[in-house]
């Protein structure tokens, strides 16, 4: 048995056009960000993963079913694309309602599963009108409640985010940290990178088709050797706190901060850096707190793809 | 598991009923399906109109007549006796003619012209007259409907399927998949836990229903339409004693099959080709070109099978040069029970090529 979204060695050509090139990825439980620029596969790899595109070289596989079973995948599979499309004349209950009966579900549960996702994504005001009249963050709720309304194992999110207001993303957010704490694989893509980094258990980096990096943020962050790690320490004595910790050969480069009550010191090894941090906190300067600055989507991002493109 | 399949073609075709019948840019398909109901009701309103022209002058003439009193008319009579044999005309036209002189030239001769139409209630009779002297003869036969029928078999055949049902079937069945290839919104059904054959299956059901209620209902109409001028005994007669309602259940159910034929073709259309026009030009000229085509070739087509099972030939026209009229006639008909299957398995083939395709089909709006 396989819990696990696996992409083996998955190329996919449109015509010469590449959409991702030689991926191999083993997607754990949890929320998975899919993070990169325009153009650089996210979409593609969502498409794949759900069967709508065909991978022209590799093999895929959710769970233990093949993208080629659709009647078997689609069970355990949602799937919110980025398409704003409907079919015509449908209200946003007909849609949900649709979706369900094509699944195979009686009447009378398709109208109860409907109305529930409807109410998940708090939408049971417009759900009786049609979706050609819905402003772009309700047309994005009543899609995801399309992909949520049959409690599918794995939710896969295409900028689920995108057109909600404020409130709205905050609401979503909550609602697929409980899907995933209910061990489902929720996969997001997503250009707003400190949202990425406030929900997403792993990400997955891709650019111009190739995934650059994968797995957890502070993993991901430290096999990045090229750039030294960032730590912001608080404390009351910067000054002499600088001096001590340029001593160390791993120390690179260290700045005292405006409020002259802290510094940013860069290490090109983070473990020998806490080590010598223990020392000195021994040797009488009060340290308030030492945080990593640069352990996040967004450094890592730029260090991998580079600044353009990053939406904050 | 059957269960579960055909509730989700009866999902699928719930969902297609919609966009199948009133679409706005399907609208074309009706007025193709009533351009031949509205031909059968213009030849009624004029076949009616002339009926009660004939009964009227027949009514008002001196004496009853029959069809046998026209045949006593023939050319080089007077005028009194053709006033002799018929009565004096109900209906009459008189003009004259300067004509030069054959015998003196320079000279102009003055020519009486008379038209004299006489009625026995079903037939008129026209008799031409020139300088008293009968010169020509014209008797226009009432409608009847063994004639008609030949008509409707003409307008059926060479219209109707070749053309209404053709473009009528590619106008629906092409769209099912490419419409909402073009519309963006063909995911939705691929998104959903159902195999796709079953999608395909209920969207061509979606498309069949569409076509036969549009086409059939327009078949059925012009039968009524044919008949409805005529006097309710010879409807009768037609109808219950000489295969007019064997024949019109024929013609209902030809307008089916030919949906299923043409939707199974255009079916697939829809899916391999981007361009509607291209195949559909194909198709249409392989149908037109099915009766000069060897025997085996001929297998392959919609219209042979059709052409077979239609309950009236069509006689072609005297001097018709053979070419031409193997168009009208068909030359190598098969019976009927055969030509039922190879409609049915001429679709059975296109529909197993549907369902290869479609579980090739990406989802890929960008390079559409």
């Amino acid at each position: 048995m396989n819990d696990r979204i696996i992409f083996e060695d998955v190329s996919k050509f449109y015509g010469e056009i590449l959409g991702v090139n030689r991926v191999n990825l083993s997607i754990p439980p949890g929320i998975t960000s899919l993070v990169g620029p325009n153009g650089s596969g996210k979409t593609t790899l969502m498409n794949l993963m759900t069967g709508l595109v065909r991978p022209t070289r590799g093999r895929i596989q959710v769970l233990d079913y093949s993208i080629d079973d659709p009647k078997n995948l689609f069970r355990i599979v949602g799937y919110s694309t980025q398409f704003d499309a409907f079919p015509k004349g449908l209200t946003g209950f007909q849609f949900v309602y649709s979706y369900l009966r094509l699944a195979g579900r009686d009447s009378q549960s398709a109208e109860q599963l409907a109305w529930r996702a409807i109410e998940r994504v708090n939408l049971l005001d417009a759900a009786k009108r049609n979706v050609a009249g819905y402003s772009k963050g309700m047309r994005q709720r009543i899609r995801l409640a399309q992909a949520l309304s049959h409690d599918p194992r794995v939710l896969v999110l295409d900028e689920p985010l995108n057109g909600l207001d404020p409130l709205a993303r905050s609401e979503m957010i909550a609602l697929f940290r409980s899907t995933a704490a209910q061990g489902c694989y929720v996969i997001i893509s997503s250009h707003i990178l400190h949202e990425v980094d406030v929900i997403s258990d792993q990400v997955i980096l891709l650019s111009n088709g190739y995934v650059v990096a994968e797995g957890k943020i502070h993993n991901v962050r430290s096999e990045i050797q090229e750039h030294p790690t960032q730590i912001l320490i608080r404390c009351d004595q910067p000054r002499e706190l600088a001096a001590k910790m340029l001593e160390y050969p791993h120390t690179i480069e260290v700045s005292i901060h405006k409020d002259e009550r802290g510094l940013l010191l860069k290490t090109r090894d983070a473990d020998r850096f806490y080590l010598a941090m223990n020392e000195i906190a021994l040797r009488g300067i009060d340290i308030e707190s030492v945080a990593p600055a640069d352990d996040d989507v967004l450094s890592v991002y730029e260090y991998l793809i580079g600044s353009e493109e990053v939406v904050r | 598991m059957k269960r579960i399949w055909w509730a989700q073609i009866k999902a699928v075709i719930r969902l297609e009923m919609k966009k199948t019948f009133f679409a706005k840019r399907g609208l074309w398909i009706y007025v193709l399906a009533a351009m031949p109901v509205m031909l059968f009701i213009a030849y009624a309103i004029v076949s009616s109109h002339q009926q009660s022209r004939s009964t009227n002058i027949a009514r008002q003439g001196e004496r009853q007549l029959s069809y046998q009193d026209f045949r006593a008319v023939h050319s080089g009579m007077t005028t009194e006796e053709v006033v002799a044999a018929l009565g004096k005309p109900s209906a009459s036209f008189d003009w004259s003619e300067n004509r030069p002189s054959p015998a003196k030239p320079g000279v102009i001769l003055n020519v009486l012209h008379e038209d004299y139409h006489y009625s026995d209630g079903q037939n008129d009779l026209f008799v031409g007259i020139v300088e008293g002297k009968v010169q020509n003869i014209h008797i226009h036969h009432a409608n009847n409907l063994g004639q008609d029928s030949i008509m409707f078999a003409g307008v059926f055949q060479f219209f109707f399927l070749r053309l209404a049902v053709f473009f009528g079937c590619l106008g629906i069945f092409m769209n099912l998949f490419r419409g909402e290839i073009l519309d963006r919104s063909l995911h939705f059904y691929f998104l959903a836990p159902v195999r796709r054959e079953v999608v395909m299956a209920g969207k061509f059901l979606a498309g069949l229903l569409a076509t036969c209620t549009i086409f059939g209902t327009s078949a059925v109409l012009q039968t009524i339409a044919l008949l409805w001028h005529f006097p309710p005994s010879a409807r009768d007669v037609y109808l219950y004693h000489n295969h007019g309602l064997e024949h019109a259940a024929i013609y209902l159910g030809v307008t089916v099959l030919a949906c299923v034929g043409y939707g199974a073709f255009f079916l697939v259309a829809g899916m391999m080709f981007k361009n509607p026009i291209l195949p559909a030009a194909a198709i249409l000229i392989w149908e037109g070109i099915n009766p000069f085509l060897p025997a085996v070739l001929r297998h392959f087509s919609v219209i042979y099978y059709l052409k077979s099972l239609c309950p009236v030939d069509i006689p072609s026209p005297p001097g018709t040069p053979p070419i031409f009229a193997l168009l009208v006639s068909n030359a190598d008909p098969v019976a009927p029970p055969i030509a039922i299957v190879g409609v049915l398995v001429v679709a059975l083939i296109a529909l197993y090529v549907s369902s290869l395709q479609v579980r090739r089909l990406e989802i890929n709006y960008t390079t559409e």
